[in-house]
């Protein structure tokens, strides 16, 4: 007598929504939908609303869809259906139930990733949209908690992190010391007006990820780099603010950075390797400030080492054995063209690279960006469920030879890594840095 | 018949290319402005190289990576476009008309050709219909609307394809195959076949964004 | 009634042309000749002579058959015994309207004017 196995529907409890809905009202929800759709969005929206012809073919471009075996509710314009169309054909008269929803969708199931941009035979920015329903959700406070929480840590300290003040500076010092064993007249040059170049990290560096601050003061160090790291709030180029839609916030994050950046007259920010964070200072935030590009040049780790080894700043003592294979992150390969420049990169460290299929901008997502990842546990299998693919993918390039896995942004470095053990696919994932810290050339 | 063809094909054309004209100006200049007002930043990010860039690569048959998905689909949408813009500009009853009206007349398609391309016109809107029946990515975001859209865009060419044979009732026919068209014509501006005005606007935008901005492929 | 003919004659410039092949007797025909077009798109036009003549009650041969000279149409003087394409080619040159428009302007034109008999493509070239 056995019973049939029914598969085993996990329903999410997420406390940022649960608690979020209680507090709307139909007025509340109506005027905000048409503050944000009719008052704040434009001719974007509406072209994009007006021309879309409902012909499925974004579908294919979206790892959501293409690992739930092409159910089209995870399709891009399936999930506009289940969110946008029925706001603005309601004209904001929906539910409580269905912001929740909504927010559940644009969150959650959508890493703004805009690999559907290019999938679109018009152009429609598919993640806009859905960025667009985030904005919706947050001014309702209607957001995933977790995020929610990361958004309130920017809006205090300045950081994603909750880091204060003193334990920046003296997980700084910390690394300095500990880098001084290795190289001992490398310094972590603090506050040094005038600097070519400051270098600014992500709030989850100094919080649990010292060693990457260690590296790269190493590969400054190394290549005789003028640079400098801001001792106050500023330091931190990572904005969760962006992906729940609090705009206000993601402002006052990145007119932090950039007026730290500003204050110590440096030439360039070089930002570590993180994907998320370039798009909140070459895209997104510094257009919410009203700058056209970024008021000071951005550039992202993969460029900045591959002006160091193309300059022979550093060279390489033995290139990295293991044969490897490299993710292209969204936001700097869709979003900042580095795709040959990682190719570079990596060729000029490692022995062998292996690509895996589809790559540069073709590449799929790591299904952990866009904030998707930042909404905490209660998501995780979200994730899992939601990129097959790219286990699908990864295990392709495993079975031609890669062992090592690159990953040069932090949001794709930790959602990869909850890939590689859901699928079991025994990839070691690694930054750039952690090789190039590796392979280069240093003083004995 | 006499009054009835006469206002269909003399004041309702007027106004229907009057509603068409005036109808997409309208709804380009209402976007401008809307630009103009909310967005202007569009401008500053609008390149013209890297529009035209985009332009062409998605106006040219499989040279964008979801073209070369959907084999297919990428015939059958160039050719039902191409038919459907050339036939109706290029047709001998219809420039011979616009001659005695206006003493102007161009090129014509011979009638053979004509007759073909109308049958792709119509074939592709069967190839679109079965498509969003059967395709479930498709049917889910498919509602009534994109079926009557269907149906307007298909009538003109139904009903010229009989009317050129003078199948069933010609005269009748004839009349509904005119007031199909003038439907047609109205109902780009105010339909999602606005798609015909504004696809290129966003695709050109987004070419300039992906090629100024992004420094990547937009296809 | 005298407006109508009257504007009959001030848009005359652009009413022009027409047909009759000699070979044929006007009572045998069926079709307006169609051998002045190098390539025929259409079945020609039905047309009988003599009975479309009876029912319109049009007596003066250059009522159609017209000749003009500067852009004005002889009043005493008919064209009945040459064939439409003589003065009308394919192309029409300066004042005069090519064969195809001559056609049009001279059934459907009329047809409009008296707002009687076929205007609709396929009412004349019928298959």
């Amino acid at each position: 007598m056995t019973e049939a196995a029914v598969k085993e529907e996990k329903k999410i409890t997420d406390e940022g929504l649960e608690v979020g809905v209680q507090n709307l009202t139909a007025e509340r929800i109506q005027k905000v939908i048409n503050r944000v759709l009719k008052g704040e969005s434009g001719a974007r929206l509406k072209a994009y609303v007006d021309t879309c012809v409902h012909c499925g073919l974004c579908s294919e471009a979206c790892h959501y869809y293409l690992s739930h075996d092409k159910d089209p509710q995870y399709s891009p314009v399936g999930k506009v259906k289940q969110t946008l169309w029925k706001m603005l054909k309601a004209r904001g008269n929906v539910s409580a139930d269905f912001i929740k929803r909504a927010s559940e969708i644009a969150s959650t199931e959508c890493n703004a990733c805009k690999r559907c941009a290019m999938y679109c035979p018009f152009g429609i920015d598919i993640a806009y949209m859905m960025l667009t329903v985030r904005r919706i959700c947050h001014l309702l406070g209607v957001t995933p908690l977790y995020i929610q929480d990361t958004a309130h840590s920017h809006a205090v300290t300045m950081n994603q992190m909750w880091i204060k003040d003193d334990e920046w500076i003296d997980t700084l010092q910390w690394q300095e010391e500990e880098a001084q064993a290795e190289i001992p007249t490398l310094r972590i040059p603090l506050e040094r007006e005038g600097a070519d170049i400051m270098y600014s990290v992500i709030g989850p560096e100094p919080k649990f990820q010292a060693q990457l601050l260690y590296q790269a003061a190493v590969i400054m160090d190394v290549a005789g780099v003028d640079w400098t790291m801001p001792a106050t709030p500023g330091w931190d180029n990572s904005d969760m603010a962006m992906y729940t839609g609090d705009n206000e916030i993601m402002g006052r994050v990145k007119r932090a950075h950039f007026e730290t950046a500003a204050r110590l007259r440096v030439n360039r920010i070089v930002m570590g390797e993180c994907g998320h964070a370039f798009r909140s200072v070459y895209d997104m935030g510094n257009r919410w400030l009203g700058w056209r590009m970024p008021p000071i040049p951005i550039v992202h780790a993969i460029d900045f080492y591959y002006e160091l080894i193309q300059n022979k700043k550093i060279t390489i003592t033995e290139k990295f054995k293991e044969p490897v294979t490299l993710h292209d992150p969204c936001n700097v390969i869709r979003g900042g063209g580095l795709a040959e420049k990682a190719r570079y990169v990596v060729n000029a460290i490692c022995e062998e690279l292996i690509e895996m299929h589809p790559n540069r901008e073709h590449n799929y997502c790591c299904c952990a960006g866009g904030g998707v990842i930042n909404c905490g546990p209660p998501y995780k299998m979200t994730r899992m469920d939601g990129n097959r693919i790219k286990a699908e993918q990864l295990f392709a390039a495993k079975s031609r030879g890669a062992k090592i896995l690159i990953a040069p942004c932090h949001n794709c470095h930790s959602g990869l890594e909850d890939i590689n053990h859901h699928y079991g696919l025994g990839y070691e994932i690694k930054f750039i840095s952690d090789i190039l810290y590796e392979v280069m050339d240093k003083p004995a | 018949m006499h009054s009835i063809y006469n206002f269909v094909s003399g004041p309702l054309a007027w106004l229907a290319f009057i509603l068409f004209i005036g109808g997409c100006l309208y709804r380009l200049i209402s976007l401008m402005v809307l630009v103009h007002r909310k967005e202007k930043f569009i401008y500053s990010y609008m390149s013209l190289k890297y529009s035209l860039r985009s332009i062409f690569r998605w106006s040219t048959p499989f040279a964008t990576e979801n073209m070369r998905r959907h084999p297919a689909l990428t015939i059958v949408a160039f050719a039902f476009h191409i038919c459907l813009i050339l036939t109706p500009l290029f047709l001998l009853a219809h420039v011979t008309l616009i001659e005695e009206s206006w003493n102007l007349s161009w090129w014509t398609l011979p009638e053979g050709l004509a007759e073909i391309m109308t049958l792709i016109v119509v074939a592709a809107c069967v190839f679109f219909l079965v498509r969003r029946l059967v395709n479930p990515e498709v049917r889910y975001v498919t509602s009534v609307s994109d079926y009557i859209l269907l149906a307007i865009v298909a009538a003109p060419f139904i009903t010229g394809f009989l009317v050129y044979y003078q199948w069933f009732g010609y005269q009748t026919l004839l009349i509904l195959h005119i007031l199909s068209g003038e439907v047609m014509l109205v109902a780009i501006p105010f339909t999602r076949l606005s798609h015909m005005l504004f696809a290129p606007l966003t695709r050109a935008y987004m070419g300039s964004e992906f090629g100024g901005v992004r420094h990547a492929r937009d296809w | 009634m005298m407006m109508k003919w009257l504007k009959l004659i001030l848009i005359a410039p652009a009413l022009v042309g027409i047909i009759l092949l000699p070979a044929f007797s006007q009572e045998d025909m069926e079709v307006v000749d169609d051998g002045g077009f190098s390539k025929k798109q259409r079945p020609p036009a039905i047309f009988r002579h003599d009975e479309h003549n009876e029912k319109a009650e049009i007596e003066d041969c250059n009522e159609c058959h017209h000749v003009y000279e500067e852009g004005k149409k002889l009043e005493d003087e008919s064209s009945e015994d040459q064939i439409c394409s003589e003065c009308h080619d394919e192309k029409g040159s300066g004042n005069t309207p090519g064969l195809r428009k001559a056609f049009h302007t001279n059934c459907k034109g009329c047809h409009l004017e008296q707002n009687k008999g076929p205007i609709m493509c396929g009412t004349c070239h019928v298959r």
